[in-house]
């Protein structure tokens, strides 16, 4: 499906087109707040705008995982990010115990795990050239698996670290403190992507493999790496988790795999890989959270939730590929 | 030197037989039967068979049509919720006093059942959408419409639906119809008629374009072929297989659950794969995707039996999942070198 013919581009139209699905994004992001303050009270009051954002940084860090993964190519996407965070807080909520100092521990184990998951998947994918479809869904199973068996028969005990809950659940004034998270590590992703040569090698690989190895990358090598940042990433995502929820139980992650891969469609990301503008993937993760306030505010129950979130991102998706299509 | 090079080509070929997808998924499948079989003793008698084919006919229909849209070079995450959403269109239009209704509600789903077909279709072949991520989008659309008719799991059914579980169960069946169940049961006969539908199809020109389809897009195109219809044709006929798959499932509870397919997709996904179709599309025969599903149900029965506690069954189906796929990969990189 991949293969759509290449054509030239110029720079300006690139960078007219990189920016052009950010400010769609965010245009529509205004108007569902236009929509939502004119029909419902109190949608736009502060309090309510940084809940939002606070709810969709969660959604916008694992879709950063996600991002970087999908911007290596190959197909790649990770299914496993949910479940990999899930496992990490229900692993490190009874060592933390509600205190500080075991923190740093928690910190290294959530390391060591997310390295190994990440390695799983990306050593299947990469190495034995598995479709990443497949091996992180099964990798999500295993996990998942781990956990029920975990579980079973046992209350989960533990709560997180003061520290952690400060960082993900409380506000400084109303400003949620996870925000100054997900800036910092905006910064740091931009850096990354845009101004060292990992971002080049990265997009590079995703972009075109061939002209990537043929170039002297060792294209296995990124994507596996990229699997295994993914994978650290979202294993640190566990303890944010956890300290945002204050308890971990054993479906806490496995909601925000889809709503991952959902805000990096919406943030104009390609899932051919060779791209990845993590402000448009921010942008998509308060799209969808708006829209799901805004669906959930109009008493729709569930029903009127899945069916908006569907026909919205299908929309999306169709006028995305309009402007893709080359016959 | 003579025998040494034909000895290493014995190997060699031995090897290149192993790496046929098509013949590890059915060496993995015969291990499979002959361990379920060993481990149940009453695996060779007509209740049982009966009983397994009951188990495992989902799984092998939606199977079966993920693999057309899969070798299409599609992918339906989709499939789960569309199986709920016909149950719940099935059980809506259905009133239990009224035998008639039952007619209408298959042609109603049928029709539905086309339209959830066109939709992915759209996506998949006109639109060019990922596959993934559009029937992603698609199957919270499914979610939604299957919750507003049915919020919770229950609805009514005809009687004489319980004809597509159990002939036996329906009080005015014919004495003839009701022997002839108890040793054809009625998943095996929409069994057959998926096995038949594809068999029909794949002697069209339509089957050859969705193998041309899959294998390259461009190149079929540039053939003329019309791609985009190709790939939607594939879609419907995929949902035609779920709609089968709909039929058992209300037949055998008499009821619409919204969510009841849900976990259904991925296992789908992962039968066609461990039926040694390729994901990237062209490659691979329909029918592997019932021994995929068969094998993936067999897997279950041994956990099943091997006392394993139900706790550990996501894990273990998850590492045989990945033992299934690898494995043939792992015999591929440590050929010996030419």
């Amino acid at each position: 499906m991949n293969t759509v013919m290449s054509r030239p581009k110029f720079l300006s139209f690139r960078i007219y087109e990189k920016y052009k699905k950010i400010v769609v994004v965010f245009i529509l992001i205004v108007l569902l707040f236009v929509f939502g303050a004119t029909t419902l009270p109190n949608f736009l009051s502060v309090e309510q705008v940084f809940m939002t954002i606070k709810l969709a940084s969660f959604t916008a860090l694992f879709a950063l995982c996600q991002m970087i993964v999908i911007a290596g190519g190959g197909s790649g996407l990770d299914l496993s990010v949910g479940y990999t965070a899930t496992i990490t807080a229900v692993l490190t909520a009874s060592i933390m115990d509600g205190k500080n100092e075991p923190l740093l521990l928690a910190v290294l184990i959530a390391l060591a795990l997310g390295v190994m998951i990440g390695l799983a998947n990306g050593v299947l994918t990469s190495y034995l050239k598995l479709p990443p479809l497949v091996v992180t869904l099964a990798i999500a199973d295993i996990l998942q698996g781990i956990v029920n068996a975990y579980v079973a028969g046992k209350a989960i005990t533990g709560r997180p670290s003061p520290i952690l809950v400060t960082i993900a659940a409380k506000f400084t004034g109303k400003f949620p403190n996870i925000l100054f998270v997900l800036i910092l590590v905006t910064s740091i992703t931009m850096i990354i992507l845009n101004k060292t040569k990992w971002g080049q090698i990265l997009f590079g690989v995703g972009a075109n493999e061939r002209t990537a190895y043929l170039s002297g990358i060792n294209v296995k090598k990124v994507r596996c790496i990229a699997f295994t940042v993914s994978g650290v990433l979202s294993s640190l995502m566990g303890l944010l988790l956890l300290g945002n929820m204050g308890i971990a139980f054993k479906d806490m992650g496995s909601n925000y795999v889809l709503p991952s891969i959902a805000a990096v469609v919406i943030g104009g990301v390609s899932l051919a890989g060779g791209e990845g503008n993590y402000l448009g993937v921010i942008l998509g993760a308060i799209f969808l959270q708006t829209l799901t306030n805004l669906l959930i505010a109009f008493g729709l129950g569930d029903a009127g939730k899945w069916l908006g979130f569907g026909i919205i991102l299908f929309a999306m998706l169709s006028a995305y590929a309009s402007n893709r299509r080359s016959r | 030197m003579n025998e040494v090079s034909k000895t290493g080509n014995v190997f060699y070929t031995f090897k290149g037989l192993l790496l046929k997808p098509e013949v590890s998924s059915f060496l993995i499948f015969i291990i499979m039967f002959v361990i379920t079989a060993t481990l149940q003793e009453s695996f060779f008698t007509v209740k049982s068979i009966v009983r397994n084919i009951n188990a495992f006919t989902p799984l092998i229909l939606l199977a079966m049509g993920q693999a057309v849209v899969i070798v299409a070079g599609g992918l339906d995450l989709s499939s789960g919720a569309a199986l709920s959403l016909f149950t719940c269109v099935l059980t809506t239009v259905m009133k239990r006093n009224d035998p008639v209704t039952g007619i209408y509600a298959i042609l109603v789903t049928f029709a539905v059942a086309i339209l959830v077909g066109m939709v992915n279709g759209v996506g998949i072949g006109y639109l060019r959408i990922p596959p993934v991520i559009v029937t992603f989008a698609t199957s919270y659309m499914w979610l939604g419409i299957a919750l507003f008719l049915r919020p919770t799991p229950g609805g009514e059914s005809v009687d004489w639906f319980r004809a597509f579980y159990k002939i036996d169960a329906v009080a005015g069946a014919p004495a003839v119809l009701k022997t002839i169940g108890t040793f054809i049961p009625p998943a095996l006969v929409l069994l057959i008629i998926g096995c038949l539908l594809w068999f029909i199809i794949s002697k069209t020109r339509t089957g050859r374009y969705i193998y041309a389809v899959g294998s390259n897009i461009e190149s079929a195109y540039v053939s003329g072929i019309d791609t985009a219809r190709t790939q939607m044709l594939a879609c419907i006929i995929n949902s035609v297989f779920i709609f089968l798959a709909a039929l058992f499932f209300v037949g055998q509870n008499q009821s619409g659950d919204a969510r009841m397919g849900g976990p259904l997709t991925l296992k789908s996904i992962a039968a066609v794969v461990v039926g040694g179709i390729s994901l990237t599309g062209g490659r691979g025969s329909v029918y592997f995707a019932l021994l995929g599903a068969l094998t993936l149900s067999f897997v279950n029965k041994i956990i099943f039996f091997a006392n394993i506690p139900n706790a550990y069954q996501t894990l273990v189906s998850g590492i045989i999942i990945i033992v299934a796929i690898a494995g043939p990969a792992y015999v591929m990189f440590s050929k010996p070198k030419q």
